[in-house]
């Protein structure tokens, strides 16, 4: 409308085919960038960079366990450590990787975009993360947390002073995951391609989506959680201690009500990874499009009712934990029709076992064992007893290991190519594949039955009961594998850098936008806006997905699906 | 038919649990048979051909309706039976009948005390019952959240400050077995445990005799009659300095609901949604001299008679004027 009322009328199409010039310092180009393409690569480095810190952490921990009197580190020392390996792992890595990494990559060239919808809330957003990360592990030089990442109060008020510092780079953190997930939220609603209708959206697109509602919602009650902790700590204003008149258990609500959509977060977005990865190495449409998508948006709403299923041992009063159960139990069913979907996805298809599609197939069946262990849990009884012992360590692992991380490194492998626009080594990636999913079994799928037979969690020694030292030496050996594995990742990056072949715009002949323009990227993406034609699975489909010439002003013509071969 | 988890039975709801958990263990076992067992023959069976032209595609298919039906169908059906079955056992865990035996176990960092009807002193890290015999725990903290867990009972509750929680089980196997803390409590969680000793029920009247009990049952409010306390000349202001001392780790002086351990006392002589005291007397000073002369054992809790706490008849004066004095604002 401002257009059209200036004396000097420009064309809606001129405006779209303006292009911004590069920045040319260095210090814009690469520090400030307002790039998408360059923020999303910032947060993968930065991700990376405290995932080898928060993965050496997890070693200290298993070095300690390796024996059941405590020999190695104090107390102490073990308490922080293992606290500050789940807390970076949850906000440091998992969380910016799926979403500010390759949420930023990825996302606005699927959809079509030249960036995000706020630049340069996005470049804001970025840079809250490393100061978040270093004030997090500064925290060590002055006591680092020690209450686990879940900082329970009255302990946590007790805990040294790094905690105040965790309150301060977790509420940090989380300020950027909001305006991340609001910017997402406007990028994908109001930029998408001519053309793209939401059922035209690649999957992965929809699960950024649902990760974006989630954070914009969930986050905010962390942080009032947060600052009530830091107020309590910091200046005694009683919100969780009974002496005071406080309760500890509004803190266990207000966490969870973050907390269990935060695992959502860290899922979804491995969800749209590989549903975009089955289909090209399968060369088949997904299986159950639209099922897929609304299943994310559904477990995306279920996430917000199920945050109590926490605290069935801590004194809900019984009437109530009914509902959180079986709100809990209900998420199983989208969870399987995705499974499920993906499973159909690989029938009758023309399956090429690259690395990416290795590793999304070691999602699918290690998920869905940390899906399976979720349900068990979910029932009240059996929680009664694994809860808060190595059983839960165990399941949550084969969810974010098994899971986040296994779409993580599915995704490195998937668009590296794209982002660096060169190739790894396939043979380096397979071998990254295969010891990482064994030893990734045989390091925690000990701890299922540690669990179940009396060892808890957030312990630096333990009683010899039923082999308890032996099954943790068989966990210990097994991680210091699993630590090597991710060493052939990175030897994989530096061989590509090195060696790598040149990879063209579309090295695995998928159908999404980001493979239709040259590898790495141009600054603008696309040079004009492309209109989408079609679906964006459909390989036997002879119309192209888009067509990059687009003509101003017409609609997109409508698309009629080839009838699938007879079957 | 062996335990499933490896781990011996010693009480009444383990056995369910474990029925629960056998059946959650088949049900999953096969489901992760049939997905990894599909994905396997799927990637072998559908392989790309070594020899494949490049535009070699798969089977284009979109959807399925029927199969999406019953894989929808079928997960939901066994959530409900899950659920229903969950449903039952929880409330037979819940709803165990009869309390013979009321036993009050405290958290503190780092250790569980343990306190049975007309046993005055706390006893440390060993909590022992009388085998088939119901038993309720109520559990609750001196300082920090703990756990109280034992895994051969498969029940666990957290021990939160200011908080009652309960669990009750009925032994079935007589023998020792541990209590671990489940929640991280502090440096030196790790070690917080105490045992659960199971005895007879010959034993367990000899052990509950030699700590000063009377009888093996009890759990009812006991006050014996009281010998009346010169309330006359009692000071608000020492009052106040020893409930800092002695009563405040477990009273606050909120109204009736803030409990830490016991109610609140800030107002026990004007509270109109409690007109009468925990042991059912009307609340004149008197009687509330009573319960700190005599102590109180019931299901809110056992409070230390005036011989444990080490106070005299000159300090419950002092006390009881100090929650008047409270309770006039």
């Amino acid at each position: 409308m401002a257009v059209a009322s200036t004396t000097t009328t420009v064309a809606p199409h001129a405006v779209l085919d303006h292009i911004h010039p590069e920045p040319t310092s260095f210090i814009r180009k690469y520090i400030f960038s307002i790039d998408h393409k360059v923020i999303g690569i910032q947060y993968m480095i930065t991700g990376m960079i405290f995932f080898v810190f928060a993965g050496l952490l997890a070693e200290l921990i298993r070095v300690q366990l390796m024996h059941n009197d405590g020999r190695f580190v104090s107390p102490e020392t073990y308490n922080q450590i293992y606290s500050m390996h789940g807390s970076a792992m949850v906000w440091m890595v998992i969380i910016p990787l799926v979403t500010g990494g390759f949420g930023n990559y990825v996302m606005p060239l699927q959809i079509g975009a030249r960036d995000v919808a706020f630049p340069w809330l996005n470049l804001a957003a970025f840079w809250m993360f490393p100061v978040a990360g270093l004030l997090l592990f500064a925290s060590f030089a002055v006591g680092a947390p020690d209450a686990g990442w879940t900082e329970y109060p009255p302990v946590s008020l007790q805990g040294p002073e790094g905690t105040s510092l965790w309150c301060v780079a977790i509420f940090l953190i989380g300020v950027s995951s909001t305006i991340t997930g609001i910017n997402f939220i406007v990028t994908i609603v109001k930029m998408r391609a001519p053309g793209m209708t939401f059922t035209r959206m690649p999957l992965f697109v929809w699960s950024q989506l649902a990760t974006a509602g989630l954070s914009m919602i969930a986050t905010t009650a962390l942080a009032g959680a947060l600052l009530a902790l830091f107020l309590e700590r910091t200046f005694g204003i009683p919100f969780y201690d009974p002496r005071h008149g406080g309760s500890p258990i509004l803190w266990q609500h207000m966490f969870w009500f973050y907390s269990h959509p935060a695992v959502y977060i860290m899922i979804l977005p491995a969800f749209g990874i590989i549903s975009e990865i089955f289909p090209t190495f399968a060369r088949k449409p997904i299986f159950g499009y639209k099922m897929i998508a609304f299943s994310s948006v559904a477990i995306a709403l279920l996430g917000f009712m199920v945050w109590a299923h926490h605290m069935f041992t801590s004194g809900l009063v019984p009437w109530l934990q009914l509902p959180f159960m079986i709100m809990t139990m209900i998420v199983a069913i989208p969870t399987g029709i995705k499974i499920f979907s993906w499973m159909a996805t690989l029938w009758g298809g023309s399956i090429e076992l690259s690395p990416a599609m290795l590793f999304a197939i070691g999602f699918l069946i290690t998920f869905t064992f940390g899906g399976v262990t979720g349900v068990f849990l979910s029932a009240v009884p059996v929680d009664l007893h694994a809860h808060g012992t190595y059983f839960v360590v165990a399941h949550f692992h084969y969810v974010l290991y098994g899971g986040s991380v296994f779409g993580i490194f599915a995704g490195v492998y998937y668009w590296w190519p794209k982002i660096t626009g060169r190739l790894m080594s396939e043979t380096l990636g397979k071998w990254h594949f295969w010891v990482t999913f064994v030893a990734f079994n045989c390091t925690f799928l000990p701890m299922h039955w540690l669990g179940l037979q009396g060892m808890p969690r957030r312990v630096g020694v333990y009683a010899d009961t039923h082999d308890a030292v032996f099954w943790n030496q068989v966990a210990s050996i097994s991680s210091f594998f699993l630590a090597a594995a991710t060493l052939l990742l990175f030897a994989n990056m530096i061989y590509s850098f090195v060696k790598g072949k040149k990879a063209g715009p579309n090295p695995w002949g998928a159908r999404t936008l980001e493979w239709m323009i040259p590898s790495p990227p141009p600054y603008y993406n696309f040079k004009k806006v492309p209109a989408v034609l079609a679906t964006p699975y459909d390989f036997g489909n002879p119309l192209p997905y888009i067509g990059l010439e687009r003509t101003a002003g017409a609609e997109a013509p409508a698309v009629t699906r080839t009838p699938a071969p007879a079957h | 038919m062996p335990e499933p988890l490896g781990l011996l039975e010693a009480a009444d709801p383990a056995g369910q649990v474990d029925t629960l958990f056998r059946f959650l263990a088949v049900v999953g076992s096969i489901i992760m048979v049939y997905v990894t067992g599909y994905i396997i023959y799927f990637v072998i069976a559908f392989r790309r051909p070594k020899n494949a032209p490049a535009n070699h595609i798969g089977v284009q298919i979109h959807d399925q309706p029927v199969l999406e039906f019953w894989w929808t169908v079928i997960p939901a059906v066994l959530v409900a039976s899950l659920a229903i079955a969950s449903v039952q056992i929880l409330g037979s865990i819940n709803n165990t009948a009869g309390d013979v035996l009321t036993v009050e176990s405290i958290g503190y960092q780092f250790g569980f005390a343990f306190r049975y009807p007309k046993i005055a002193n706390p006893i440390p890290d060993e909590m022992h019952v009388p085998v088939n015999t119901p038993i309720t725990v109520y559990v609750t903290s001196r300082d920090v959240i703990h756990g109280f867990w034992v895994p051969e009972v498969r029940l666990k509750a957290d021990m939160v400050p200011g908080i009652i929680n309960t669990i009750r089980f009925t032994p079935t196997r007589i023998g020792t077995y541990p209590i671990i803390c489940t929640s991280f409590c502090g440096a030196l969680h790790g070690k917080m445990a105490a045992k659960l000793v199971i005895d007879s029920q010959q034993d367990f009247a000899k052990w509950y005799n030699a700590q000063g009990g009377k009888g093996t049952t009890g759990g009812t409010g006991g006050n014996a009659a009281g010998v009346a306390v010169a309330l006359q000349g009692g000071k608000v202001e020492a009052g106040q300095a020893l409930f800092g001392q002695k009563c405040s780790a477990c009273h606050s002086v909120g109204p009736y609901a803030q409990k830490i351990v016991g109610p609140g006392l800030g107002h026990i002589f004007d509270d109109s949604a409690h007109p009468k005291l925990v042991d059912g007397d009307t609340p004149t000073p008197q009687n509330v001299a009573k319960i700190l002369k005599n102590g109180y054992q019931g299901d809110i809790g056992v409070m230390p008679s005036s011989q444990a706490n080490a106070i005299n008849n000159a300090d419950i004066a002092n006390l009881v004027a100090y929650l008047v004095s409270l309770s006039k604002h």
